[in-house]
C-alpha cells in the first residue's frame, strides 16, 4: 500500500511536468494551429536556466524561477517574431513554420550543446532533497512542489482563458481566426504572446523536472514527444485535456514498469501502444473542444 | 533510350569512382549513395505524395533486421530472402498505412513517429533474434552464384540500387499515379472530385516508399557488417526530412542536392570546427525555410530561367 501510494505521488509528479509540456503546445497550437516541437529544446533551455541561476550563480529561488519564466518569455516571443511572423505573413503553407521550428529546435539544442558541454549538469531542488510525509502520502520535496506548482498554472490559465475577455479573443482566435480579426482581435499581438506564453510553461516544465534528470542538452526530444502524447490523449481543444493526457500518459507509464509482468525495456513501448491506439480510435482525445455558440 | 544511355553513363561513372577510392572515402562513398536512396524515396512520399511521416528510417531497418534473420536463422537462400524481406516491408507499411490514411497531416506523423519508436523498442528487446541493444554482427553476403561480392564490386551494387531507385521514382512521378500523388498532395478534395481514390493513392504510395527503403535496408546490411538499434533512431529520420526540405521538396534533383549537401557537411565541416557543424545545419534548415522554401534547387531554377530569358 506504502509503495503504491508512494508511487502515485511520484506518477502524478511526472505527470504534471508532461501536462505542462502539454499545455505549451496547446497555448500555441490552438490559435495558430502551428505544431512546435521546440518546446522540449524550450524546457532544456529552462532547465539550464536553472543551472546557471541556482548552481553556478546562486540566487534565491524564487528570484531564479521568477527570471527563467522572464527569460523563456522572451525566447517565445522572439522565435515568433524570427521564424514564424515572417512565414505567416508571406502567406507560406501552413507546413513551413512548423519545419522552421523543427530547425529551431536543432538550432537551441546544438547552442546548448556548445556552450555548455555534452555533460549533464545538476540543478538543485525548491525545498532541498528531504522527504514529505502528508498522512499516507509520501514523496520527495520536489514531488510535491511540482505538484503544487502545476496546479496554479493551470488554475491560472483555466481562469484565463474562461473569466478574462482577453483569454475569449484568443478562444476566438481559435474558433475562427478570420472572423476573430473582422471582430477588432489583433491576431499578430495574439500570435506573438501565445508563443511568449508557450516558452515560459516550457520553460518552467524544464526547470521542475532537472533536479531529477539534470540538464542536458539531450533532454528537449523525449519531453516534446510525451508532451505530445499527453496532449493527443487529453485532446488539444481544451486546457483541462492537457492535464488529463499528462497524468494518464505518466500513471500508464510507471504503474507497466512496476506491476506488469513484461520486461523493463518493453514496458517503454506501452505509451508509444497507447498512442497510436488514440490516434487510430479517438484522434480529437478525451475532451472535446467547444463549438462555437451562435 | 535517351534515357537508357544516360542510366547507363551514370552507372559507368559512378561504378568507375568505386575502384579508385580508398577504404576511408569508399566508406563515405557507400553510405552517401545510401542516403540518396533514401531521400530520394522520402522526396516521394513528403514532396509529391505529401505525406509527413517518420517512419522512413525504421523501413530502412525492417529491410536489413528482415534479410538477416530470414538468411542466417530462417535459413533461407538470398533470392528468396530478398522477396520474403520485400513482403514483409510491404505488409507492415500497409498494416501502418491503412489505418493512418483516416489521419490528417501532423497525427500521420506522430502515429508514423510512435511506430519508428517503436520498432527500436522491439530490437532492443528482441534477445536473440535481432540481438538486442549490440544488435547483428559476424555475418558475411552469401556467394551469388557462386561469386563472392566484396570491396568495389559491392560498391557498384549499391550505386545500381541507387539508380533503379532513382529510375522507378522518376517514371512512377511521370505517370498517372505520379499525378495522382500530386493532386491528393495540393487538394484532396478536388482530387477526389476528379475520379483519384484518395485513400488508395496515399497507401500505395506510402507502402511503395516504404519497400523501397526497405530494399536500401538489405543492401545497407552488408555495408558494415553489422547492424545495431542506435543506427536507426529517431535523429537520422529528421536528417532524411532536412535533406529533402534543403534540397527542394518534390523534385528528384532537390532530394540529391539536399542528401550530399547534408551527409557531406559533417564530414567536411567536423575536422574544421568539431561538433559546430551541427550548429550550422540547424540554421542552414531555417535559413532554407525562411527564405527558399522551393529548396537549393529553386535557385538553379531561376539562374536557368534567367539564362533562357536571356
Amino acid at each position: 500500500m506504502r509503495d503504491f501510494l508512494e508511487l502515485v505521488v511520484s506518477a502524478t509528479a511526472s505527470g504534471c511536468v508532461y501536462a505542462l509540456v502539454a499545455l505549451a503546445y496547446l497555448l500555441m497550437t490552438r490559435p495558430t494551429g502551428i505544431i512546435n516541437f521546440a518546446v522540449g529544446e524550450w524546457a532544456m533551455v529552462g532547465a539550464f536556466g536553472g543551472f546557471l541561476l541556482l548552481s553556478r550563480f546562486p540566487i534565491p529561488y524564487p528570484v531564479a524561477i521568477g527570471l527563467v519564466l522572464l527569460g523563456m518569455f522572451v525566447v517565445g516571443g522572439l522565435t515568433e517574431r524570427l521564424t514564424v511572423r515572417p512565414l505567416v505573413e508571406a502567406g507560406a503553407p501552413p507546413l513551413a513554420p512548423i519545419l522552421a521550428l523543427l530547425g529551431m529546435l536543432v538550432v537551441f539544442r546544438e547552442l546548448i550543446s556548445v556552450s555548455f558541454g555534452p555533460d549533464p549538469q545538476p540543478v538543485p531542488p525548491a525545498f532541498g532533497f528531504g522527504r514529505l510525509e502528508l498522512g499516507l502520502l509520501a514523496g520527495s520535496h520536489q514531488s510535491f512542489f511540482i505538484i503544487a506548482v502545476t496546479a496554479v498554472v493551470f488554475t491560472g490559465v483555466w481562469y484565463f482563458f474562461e473569466r478574462t475577455l482577453a483569454g475569449k479573443s484568443f478562444e476566438a482566435v481559435a474558433i475562427d481566426r478570420r472572423a476573430a480579426a473582422l471582430m477588432g482581435i489583433n491576431l499578430r499581438l495574439v500570435t506573438a504572446l501565445a508563443f511568449c506564453a508557450g516558452g515560459a510553461v516550457a520553460g518552467l516544465a524544464g526547470l521542475l523536472v532537472s533536479p531529477n534528470v539534470s540538464a542536458h542538452y539531450l533532454m528537449g526530444l523525449p519531453l516534446a514527444i510525451q508532451g505530445f502524447t499527453a496532449l493527443v490523449i487529453g485532446g488539444v481543444g481544451r486546457v483541462e485535456g492537457a492535464l488529463l493526457g499528462g497524468l494518464i500518459l505518466a500513471f500508464v507509464e510507471q504503474f507497466t514498469v512496476r506491476y506488469a509482468p513484461v520486461p523493463p525495456g518493453l514496458a517503454m513501448g506501452v505509451p508509444l501502444v497507447l498512442l497510436i491506439g488514440f490516434l487510430l480510435l479517438r484522434p480529437t482525445g478525451l475532451l472535446l473542444a467547444r463549438e462555437a455558440r451562435a | 533510350m535517351k534515357a537508357l544511355a544516360g542510366y547507363l553513363l551514370a552507372a559507368l561513372v559512378l561504378s568507375a569512382l568505386a575502384f579508385v577510392l580508398g577504404s576511408y572515402q569508399t566508406d563515405v562513398y557507400r553510405k552517401l549513395l545510401l542516403w540518396i536512396t533514401l531521400a530520394l524515396g522520402y522526396n516521394f512520399l513528403f514532396g509529391i505524395a505529401g505525406q509527413v511521416a517518420f517512419s522512413h528510417f525504421a523501413f530502412y531497418g525492417i529491410g536489413a533486421y528482415a534479410i538477416l534473420i530470414l538468411l542466417f536463422q530462417v535459413g533461407l537462400p538470398l533470392p528468396l530472402a530478398i522477396l520474403v524481406g520485400i513482403a514483409v516491408c510491404v505488409v507492415l507499411s500497409l498494416l501502418v498505412a491503412i489505418p493512418a490514411t483516416r489521419l490528417e497531416g501532423f497525427y500521420l506523423a506522430l502515429a508514423t513517429l510512435a511506430f519508428a519508436q517503436l520498432f527500436v523498442v522491439v530490437l532492443n528487446e528482441g534477445r536473440s533474434i535481432t540481438g538486442g541493444t549490440g544488435g547483428l554482427a559476424n555475418y558475411r553476403l552469401p556467394d551469388v552464384l557462386g561469386v563472392r561480392i566484396t570491396g568495389p564490386w559491392y560498391t557498384v551494387v549499391i550505386v545500381l540500387l541507387m539508380l533503379g531507385t532513382l529510375a522507378l521514382l522518376w517514371r512512377l512521378d511521370k505517370s498517372w499515379f505520379g499525378r495522382a500523388c500530386r493532386a491528393v498532395r495540393d487538394d484532396a478534395q478536388a482530387a477526389q472530385a476528379m475520379g483519384v481514390n484518395v485513400a488508395r493513392t496515399k497507401i500505395i504510395a506510402y507502402a511503395i516508399t516504404s519497400a523501397l527503403a526497405g530494399v536500401a535496408g538489405m543492401v545497407y546490411a552488408f555495408v558494415d557488417n553489422t547492424v545495431s538499434p542506435v543506427t536507426f533512431g529517431l535523429e537520422n529520420v529528421f536528417q532524411l526530412l532536412f535533406m529533402v526540405i534543403v534540397g527542394g521538396s518534390g523534385r528528384h534533383a532537390g532530394a540529391i542536392v539536399g542528401a550530399v549537401l547534408l551527409y557531406l557537411l559533417p564530414v567536411f565541416l567536423s575536422p574544421l570546427i568539431g561538433h559546430h557543424h551541427a550548429l550550422v545545419f540547424g540554421l542552414v534548415m531555417v535559413a532554407v525555410v525562411l527564405f527558399q522554401p522551393k529548396g537549393l534547387i529553386g535557385i538553379w531554377d531561376y539562374w536557368v530561367a534567367r539564362w533562357r530569358a536571356a
